[in-house]
């Protein structure tokens, strides 16, 4: 059966935004640690793929990574993907039914616009960019906010796998699931080839994203950045756990032990 | 009749690690033989045998992330076998490891009456799952083996299924509830 | 000469985070969770240290917002911040939620400014463990370096 490894990587978006790179702004994990990889919680991650292979050579167990980028300092990823569009809409759902109020309530004051306002907050439009709908913006706690120095940085997205590990064959990334930025969004997974040991550097290219003013309107402008890290192939033979050879006779004692 | 028997060790690693117990639902075993056997989807699977079958167990994650290996799986004796000499006498001493974790052993009799019936375990030589980079790997081992044409009809042969979750103090658990049954 | 305090300029809104990343799987099964816990800020360019360890060093000044969550590696596997034990002159931290979630975040405003370090202590839920794991290491807020450094 399939062994999936999961490649989580933090990036500190606001300091990669304002140095326009990625370098000392990202942080790497996976959970094989205990299998030998390195540089876990680091920049410099070497993910252990541990491949076996039956006696006859074939690979034993399909190898498959998957990578999930997060924003650090945002809404964390444990909170559902389209926790963003629903916030949205309920915070809009809350504003009607105020506005309801206040008119069969007769009187209209301006603080009572002015509170509406904020609440509303601001959306801000994608210049076409790709997949970005125009989303409310929201602040790292969930709220809406008309704030362009409070929102929330939207996940970075991975655009593309290259290096080493590509052109040589030993992964074969691909993007699955939805293209909707809201809903979901793009998710990156490889299968392995685990039968050349060796070490394989990989780019990762992301897209982050940050609000900018433009004519006076809030915008969505993207921003792509590489950055790198690396797979540690090994490959070892299946043995069988009773005999540490081939095939054998169960171990059964002389005599089973009474029922328990 | 077939030609291999699969087990299936399905685990809620998350579970048994926080409950440090492979009980409480948090370990499932299911075969596929069609000799008869009993107790499916719990630990006390007894699953149905015949002689020159080959048995096959293999360990699933419910959480797709969490590493779950077969650590061992050790045939418990009827007949008191000795410790070997390096180890302690008691009889029990051998669990001391997994003393944290227990399987379903503690309220066993065998534990508290240490008579001439305890299960032992019949000593396997442990089969090394070290790979080429130094580190453990339990993915390595193959565990399947025939079944013998010795083995005695209609007595259920238990054994202790150790899984491995993971890495550290609590992460090896066992049960010596399972067992194969030749009918 | 001290540099000259700065315009009575309004921070930016956005708190600084505290991220603690939890293998809550590694975590149980070795009863570690030092060895376990990556503790990161979003401050890093003002002078916090100690990052991808739990004895984080966070760099802070007084009126900041502090927002403390959780990052689990993996996904399905429950972790929650379920406490923060830090000197109430220093900042009083309250659990929140992601409106709409169960999500939980933590947040305190920094009450004073700081002149030596001040430890706390954090406490995670792990699986469906009900007593919380607490690291070792703390995890500590400073104030900007004294002069001369």
């Amino acid at each position: 059966m399939a062994q999936q490894h999961g490649i989580i990587v933090l990036f500190d978006v606001e300091n990669a935004l304002r140095t326009r790179s990625l370098d000392g702004n990202t942080y790497w994990f996976d959970n094989m640690k205990f299998l030998g990889s390195t540089g876990v919680g680091t920049e410099h991650l070497e993910t252990i793929v541990p491949g076996t292979y039956f006696l006859d050579g074939s690979q034993a167990t399909e190898q498959v990574l998957n990578w999930l980028p997060a924003a650090l300092g945002s809404i964390p990823p444990t909170v559902p993907r389209n926790y963003l569009a629903e916030q949205g809409r309920a915070e809009e759902r809350r504003t009607l039914d105020e506005l309801a109020a206040l008119n069969t309530e007769g009187g209209v004051n301006e603080a009572d616009v002015k509170r509406l306002q904020e609440q509303v907050g601001t959306y801000a439009e994608d210049p076409g960019g790709r997949g970005f709908t125009a989303a409310k913006v929201l602040d790292v706690t969930g709220k809406a906010t008309s704030s362009s120095d409070a929102y929330n940085y939207p996940a970075p997205v991975i655009t593309d796998i290259t290096g080493q590990a590509v052109a040589e064959k030993i992964i074969y990334p691909a993007q699955y699931g939805s293209p909707d930025m809201v809903y979901d969004g793009w998710y990156w997974a490889a299968t392995v080839d685990t039968s050349r040991p060796g070490v394989y550097p990989y780019t990762l290219h992301v897209q982050l994203h940050e609000l900018v003013k433009r004519n006076g309107e809030l915008v969505w402008e993207s921003v792509d950045l590489t950055c790198e890290s690396s797979l540690k192939i090994i490959t070892d033979p299946k043995r069988n756990g009773f005999t540490g050879a081939g095939l054998g006779v169960l171990p059964l004692p002389p005599v089973p032990a009474p029922a328990g | 009749m077939k030609e291999k028997v699969n087990i299936i060790v399905m685990v809620d690693a998350v579970g048994a690690l926080s409950d440090r117990t492979l009980h409480n639902g948090n370990l499932s075993l299911i075969d596929d033989s069609t000799a008869g056997s009993r107790h499916q989807g719990t630990p006390d699977l007894v699953t149905a045998v015949v002689p020159g079958q080959v048995v096959h167990w293999t360990p699933i994650h419910v959480d797709v992330q969490t590493p779950v290996e077969i650590q061992s799986i050790e045939f418990l004796s009827g007949a008191a076998v000795p410790p070997p000499a390096e180890t302690a006498p008691e009889p029990a001493s051998d669990w001391t490891a997994d003393e944290a974790a227990p399987g379903g052993t503690a309220g066993e009799p065998a534990a508290s009456y240490p008579v001439a019936s305890y299960p032992v375990e019949v000593p396997v030589p442990a089969v090394d799952a070290t790979a080429s980079n130094g580190f453990k790997n339990g993915d390595l081992l193959v565990w399947e083996g025939v079944v013998p044409y010795d083995m005695v009809p209609g007595v259920p042969y238990r054994y202790r299924l150790s899984l491995k979750l993971h890495e550290g103090p609590n992460s090896v658990l066992y049960v010596d509830s399972p067992a194969l049954l030749r009918v | 000469m001290p540099p000259r305090a700065r315009q009575p300029q309004r921070r930016p809104a956005r708190p600084v985070t505290i991220t603690a990343v939890v293998d809550p799987v590694a975590a149980l099964a070795s009863e570690n969770l030092d060895d376990n816990l990556y503790l990161y800020d979003t401050n890093r360019a003002a002078g916090s240290t100690g990052f991808g360890t739990p004895g984080l060093r966070s760099l802070v000044r007084k009126g900041d917002t502090l927002l403390w969550n959780v990052l689990p590696l993996e996904c399905e596997t429950y972790v929650s911040l379920t406490g923060i034990e830090i000197d109430p002159q220093i900042a009083e931290p309250v659990r929140k939620v992601y409106p709409g979630t169960d999500i939980a975040f933590w947040t305190a405003e920094v009450k004073q400014d700081i002149t030596e370090p001040v430890p706390y202590r954090l406490s995670f839920l792990l699986g469906t463990v009900s007593t919380p794991f607490t690291p070792t290491a703390r995890p500590t807020l400073a104030g900007p370096a004294p002069e001369g450094r």
